[in-house]
């Protein structure tokens, strides 16, 4: 962490010469390990750290010791290693080891027990796939009926279809009576236009004017139920 | 604090470096040591390939340090060229299992000397996880 003293100005005046080449007057303060690119403490500038002193006797003792001990760690290392190996060979923990004879009627034993199991298994299966196909029998049967009920339901609808269109096919404008009716239509003009007023009586008739032909004498409801509707219509 | 099992869910590859080795357990001011076979570069509270052992360096009532070792699993170990940390190495030296540590001996008459110059018995633990 960096902080910028106080008074850096006044300072930089007065003995500009102590500061480093920096402008600024740069003070860490720490409260852990010092970061590997900070420089050398100015306290632990010029310290030397004092080396232990080594006793040569106990050197020698210590390194007689340890080669004693290598020497030994080795032989045992290569001793465990050779056991290992030994027992990775010679060990029946994870398999079983028997004899070509066991292993043959162990073998015959085994094929002796599975003909058991098939035999029950496929009496068993027969009995059960018997049963499945009563049951899929049956329900092949049901299942046509229903279809064939079902294709009656939609005959019978058909026919109704077809019955209907033959009676309404009596109306029907064909090329025989085409000129009929376009002469029956010509002769017979229809004016569905009409208008209404305020109190609700229609005029029809596209032509047609108050108190003239086809205007209704009193109208069948009363005036402020129509008037109302009216106003409900907007 | 380890949170996985010493059951050894480890995983490892097959030529990586192993190590037995301590894992510290216990609390604050009441340690308890696990020996356990893992990776050599693993961080000590990582899971453990197995354990083998246990070590309660606090003595008990009757002034006994409690160690358990797993012989044929440490033997086995070895044999596949597990390394040894030191002060594993040192207890099972001092149990018979490996010849004894050279540092133990060192401790030991270190701390003969230092009752010969003070006259207390202040005797350092010889084993220091």
């Amino acid at each position: 962490m960096l902080r910028t003293t106080t008074g850096v100005l006044a300072r930089l005046t007065i003995n500009e010469s102590k500061t480093s080449s920096s402008a600024f007057a740069l003070e860490f303060v720490r409260w852990r390990r010092k970061p590997r690119w900070l420089p050398v403490a100015k306290s632990k500038l010029y310290r030397v750290p004092e080396r232990k002193e080594q006793n040569a006797e106990e050197r020698a003792e210590l390194m007689r010791l340890h080669n004693n001990y290598k020497l030994q760690m080795r032989s045992l290392r290569q001793y465990l290693r050779e056991e290992v190996l030994r027992l990775n060979v010679t060990t029946t923990a994870d398999h079983i080891v028997l004899t070509p004879e066991q292993e043959e009627a162990e073998f015959a034993r085994c094929m002796q027990e599975n003909e058991t199991w098939n035999q029950k298994i496929a009496v068993e299966r027969n009995e059960r796939l018997l049963k499945e196909r009563e049951r899929q029998a049956v329900e092949i049967r049901e299942r046509l009926e229903a279809a064939r009920v079902r294709e009656e339901e939609r005959m019978e609808r058909i026919e109704e279809i077809v019955r209907r269109e033959k009676e309404l096919a009596k109306t029907f404008i064909t090329h025989e009576n085409l000129e009929t009716a376009i002469e029956q239509a010509l002769a017979n003009p229809v004016d569905y236009n009409f208008s209404i007023d305020l109190q609700g009586n229609i005029y029809r008739g596209r032509t047609t004017l108050p108190g003239g032909k086809g205007t209704p004498a009193t109208s069948g409801v009363q005036d402020t139920e129509v008037q109302q509707t009216i106003e409900a219509s907007n | 604090m380890s949170l996985s099992p010493s059951s050894g869910i480890g995983r490892y590859y097959k030529h990586s470096a192993k190590i037995i080795r301590f894992v510290r357990l216990g609390c604050t001011n009441r340690p308890f040591y696990h020996v356990v076979v893992m990776e050599r570069r693993k961080n000590q509270h990582q899971p453990v390939i197995e354990q083998v052992g246990t070590y309660d360096p606090m003595p008990n009532q009757k002034n006994e340090r409690l160690v358990s070792f797993n012989f044929e699993r440490i033997r086995y170990w070895l044999g596949r060229g597990a390394h040894l940390s030191t002060p594993t190495a040192e207890l099972l030296g001092i149990a018979g299992f490996l010849p004894i540590h050279p540092r133990t001996y060192m401790t030991a008459w270190r701390n003969r000397q230092k009752v010969a110059e003070d006259g207390t018995i202040e005797a350092k633990d010889p084993v220091e996880a």
